[in-house]
């Protein structure tokens, strides 16, 4: 080797070859690709029943695969510490996910003179129904980070209750959230389809919830993790992942909570 | 470590770079050959303007969707992004791997599965026929099964946006010792460039097309004009991702144009601060460009003088790009292998397509030629044709390090200039076309245009030839070339000074770096 390479590393830099062949990644592909065919079975094909079978299917064989490729990256005996890193360059795909569902929503309210629609029912939206869904998910990020630092001081115990206790808190924003769902649809009568309020309401609450879910699926995975001992003080970037992810999905509450809940709580325009 | 696994599994089970990387190289050729018969179909078709050549108007909005899609969706971003990042950037930085092998297959294999829906949008009922663009109303309210299109597009993002992630921590965290920034090739430079726009983009398009189809299967009214919706939103999402899309594959294209030119030229690159600057440029201003497509979509006139100057100013750090590779050229010692001349044909495709680029960024007109033949000959110029030979170019060139064999030359020359013959003649015809007021995507035009459509379908089908004479010799070389040594082009770059194929973990040891790719001139 000449030129480019004079000398030796002196220390072992990241070895990442440690796992050549790993076969959740093709597990959770087929999962992925499952899900489409699910839908085009039952809303373009028509065949209702297939569809919700093949759901099924796709649902656990993702489960399946997401639960064999973690149990598989925590058997190392350290890990890289790239999770971070990645969670963060991850979240700025979220924010543009985000930017581009507001910035819809804005770009149809602006140009209006009414907001929202006057076809909208009255008591919409459930301002303080959207208060305590706050409270909810505001307080878990304190008990989130409260578990953040249990684990860097090797408190795995420690961790784990505060983790279950945001866990808690989190399932109880998504159990609300359903509630509101179903009374909004079925005792309002206010649905995705009534106006374009509702449509950009659902859309956007149904985005960040299913962020939730994400993240409160990826407690669980560490929930478990934790009772098995593998993670802790010298493996934290999974948790450290989490813990920035929950912390974004909060964020993005306080958008959703301002332009989805209080800007058309006054009614502008009525 | 463990040792080198072989056989089937070996494939379907692999988390290692060099193998995902050739896995993309075939899928992505699969459908380069697809969008190509598709264009075959198309110039066929325009060979008489009086009557049905082949297919009916029907079909042929279904060929041109599905070779738009392909072309762009299924073979330039993937070959550049999937290939071309796979197999070099761990080569380049001095890693033995991306930082989360898992993750890379799960790409290329998400990847598979937006393709597969892709070949059952050009064959089942329900075919696409909405453009590649996928505009509402018609891809709401026609007959076509837009959930085919939604759900490749959700696929190949998901896709999209784990290969950015992983390759973008790959490139930040994964470098060698000494491996430092302005040490990096200039095809690792762009690549990260293309990476963030992904990231940044994809999202976006991924929520336009989910919105497409909340509107035809949920009943909201998000592009419905009539219940409070407006189908111009669609366009600017679309458009938010679908323009810096092109900046997708041009920016690894112009590092790859580099590598090659610096190598054969045996000089030092040209401005090598001022080329990674143009890149990151390039990358930022890409955002502030989309509006040129909505140009006559009722824009207020403030948004498209902002857009129109954003437009324009691409065009600064594009040239500094352009006079950097002729300053590279100027007295150096030239060599003109295939690999070089594509790198030459690009320059001047693209120079054509750029220059013609300018044109239609301004407002004035683009009003005239806007959705007309103007824009198609522009873009087959500036991104098709010229892109798409220079990434048969940079497979020649590292056809050697990727398959440890040497491709058959005098075949790989006398494809180039069938390719470039063609390539450089097949859309001329078009400019007056559309300058003429022609509108694009038509099945049938004025008669009085049968001469220029002729000429532009014998010079593309002679384009088409080197192509596939081009494949056919990748496929000839690969099983039956002569053996090659670890660098044959000479190269200082850190790629070259492995094996030829590189071994398994590519570096027994992580090397330390002490230059940069491009010290040429310099005493041994």
């Amino acid at each position: 080797m000449e030129g480019v390479i004079n000398g030796k590393a002196k220390e072992d830099h990241h070895h990442h070859h440690e796992v050549e062949l790993s076969v959740w990644p093709l597990v959770v592909a087929v999962g992925a690709f499952l899900v489409p065919m699910a839908f085009m079975l039952a809303y373009s094909w028509g065949v209702r029943f297939l569809g919700l079978l093949v759901a099924g299917v796709a649902v656990g064989t993702l489960v399946v695969g997401l639960f064999g490729w973690v149990q598989e990256v925590h058997s190392k005996k350290q890990d890289g510490g790239l999770s971070k890193i990645a969670i963060m360059v991850f979240i700025v795909s979220e924010v543009a996910l985000f930017g581009g569902l507001f910035g819809g929503y804005l770009y149809t309210m602006l140009p209006e003179d009414i907001w929202p629609p006057a076809s909208t029912p009255a008591g919409i939206p459930p301002l303080a129904l959207a208060v305590l869904l706050s409270v909810f998910l505001l307080s878990s990020s304190g008990t989130m980070h409260m578990a953040e630092e249990k684990i860097e001081h090797g408190d795995l115990n420690g961790y784990k209750s505060w983790l279950i206790f945001t866990f808690i808190l989190g399932g109880l924003f998504i159990a609300f959230m359903g509630l509101e769902w179903y009374k909004l649809i079925s005792e309002e009568h206010f649905s995705i389809s009534t106006n374009a309020y509702g449509t950009f309401f659902f859309t956007i609450t149904g985005f960040h919830g299913s962020h939730v879910i994400v993240g409160l699926i990826m407690q669980l995975f560490l929930v478990i993790l934790a009772s098995q001992n593998r993670i802790g003080k010298k493996k934290l970037t999974f948790s450290k992942a989490a813990g920035l992810y929950w912390h974004f999905v909060d964020v993005v509450w306080l958008l959703v909570f301002s332009l989805m809940y209080v800007v058309p709580y006054f009614k502008v325009g009525q | 470590m463990s040792k080198e696994p072989t056989g089937f599994k070996s494939w379907l089970f692999t988390t290692d770079h060099k193998k995902i990387g050739i896995m993309y190289l075939f899928t992505s050729m699969v459908f380069f050959v697809v969008g190509l018969l598709l264009a075959i179909v198309m110039r066929t078709e325009m060979l008489d303007q009086t009557r049905q050549v082949i297919i009916d108007a029907k079909l042929y909005n279904v060929a041109f969707t599905i070779h738009g899609a392909a072309m762009v969706l299924f073979w330039m971003i993937p070959i550049l992004l999937g290939f071309f990042a796979n197999y070099l950037i761990p080569l380049m930085i001095g890693a033995h791997d991306v930082a989360f092998p898992r993750l890379n297959a799960l790409a290329y294999w998400l990847y598979v599965g937006a393709g597969l829906i892709a070949v059952c949008a050009l064959i089942l009922p329900g075919r696409l026929d909405i453009g590649w663009t996928g505009y509402p109303p018609y891809s709401i309210v026609g007959g076509a099964n837009t959930a085919f299109y939604v759900f490749a597009v959700h696929l190949l993002g998901a896709s999209s946006i784990a290969g950015a992630v992983n390759f973008i921590t790959t490139i930040i965290t994964l470098r060698a010792p000494g491996m430092t920034w302005g040490r990096l090739n200039l095809t690792v430079w762009g690549l990260f460039g293309a990476f963030i726009i992904q990231l940044v983009g994809i999202p976006v398009l991924a929520a336009a097309v989910t919105l497409l189809l909340f509107d035809k299967y949920l009943g909201t009214s998000f592009y419905d004009s009539f219940k409070g919706g407006n189908p111009i939103l669609y366009e600017h999402l679309f458009w938010f991702y679908g323009h810096p899309a092109v900046y997708v594959v041009a920016l690894p294209v112009f590092g790859i144009v580099s590598d090659i030119i610096s190598t054969f030229a045996r000089k030092k690159i040209y401005g090598y601060t001022s080329m990674v600057i143009a890149i990151m440029i390039i990358t930022v201003l890409g955002f502030e460009t989309w509006v040129h497509h909505l140009y006559v979509a009722g824009t207020l006139d403030w948004v498209r003088v902002l857009f129109m100057w954003g437009t324009i100013l691409i065009a600064v750090p594009t040239g500094i790009k352009v006079f950097n590779w002729l300053a590279t050229l100027h007295k150096g010692s030239i060599e003109l292998t295939a690999p070089m001349l594509y790198a030459l044909g690009f320059i001047s495709l693209f120079t054509i397509g750029g220059v013609t680029g300018i044109a239609n960024g301004l407002l004035g007109f683009d009003i005239h030629v806007h959705d007309t033949h103007w824009v198609v000959a522009h873009f087959h110029y500036v991104l098709a044709l010229s892109m798409s030979m220079l990434c048969l170019g940079g497979i020649y060139y590292w056809f050697p390090k990727f398959t440890g064999k040497m491709y058959n030359d005098g075949l790989a020359k006398f494809a180039f200039w069938l390719t470039l013959i063609g390539a450089m003649i097949a859309f001329l015809p078009q400019f007056q076309l559309g300058y003429d007021g022609i509108p694009r995507r038509y099945w049938k035009l004025p008669v009085e245009y049968t001469t220029h459509m002729r000429i532009a379908s014998i010079f593309s089908y002679i384009a088409i030839l080197g192509f596939f004479l081009t494949i056919y010799n990748f496929i000839h070389s690969a099983i039956k070339g002569a053996p090659a040594p670890a660098n044959p082009w000479g190269s200082r770059s850190l790629e070259w000074q492995i094996p030829s194929p590189p071994p398994f973990y590519n570096f027994d040891e992580i090397p330390v770096i002490t230059e940069g790719p491009y010290e040429y001139g310099k005493p041994k």
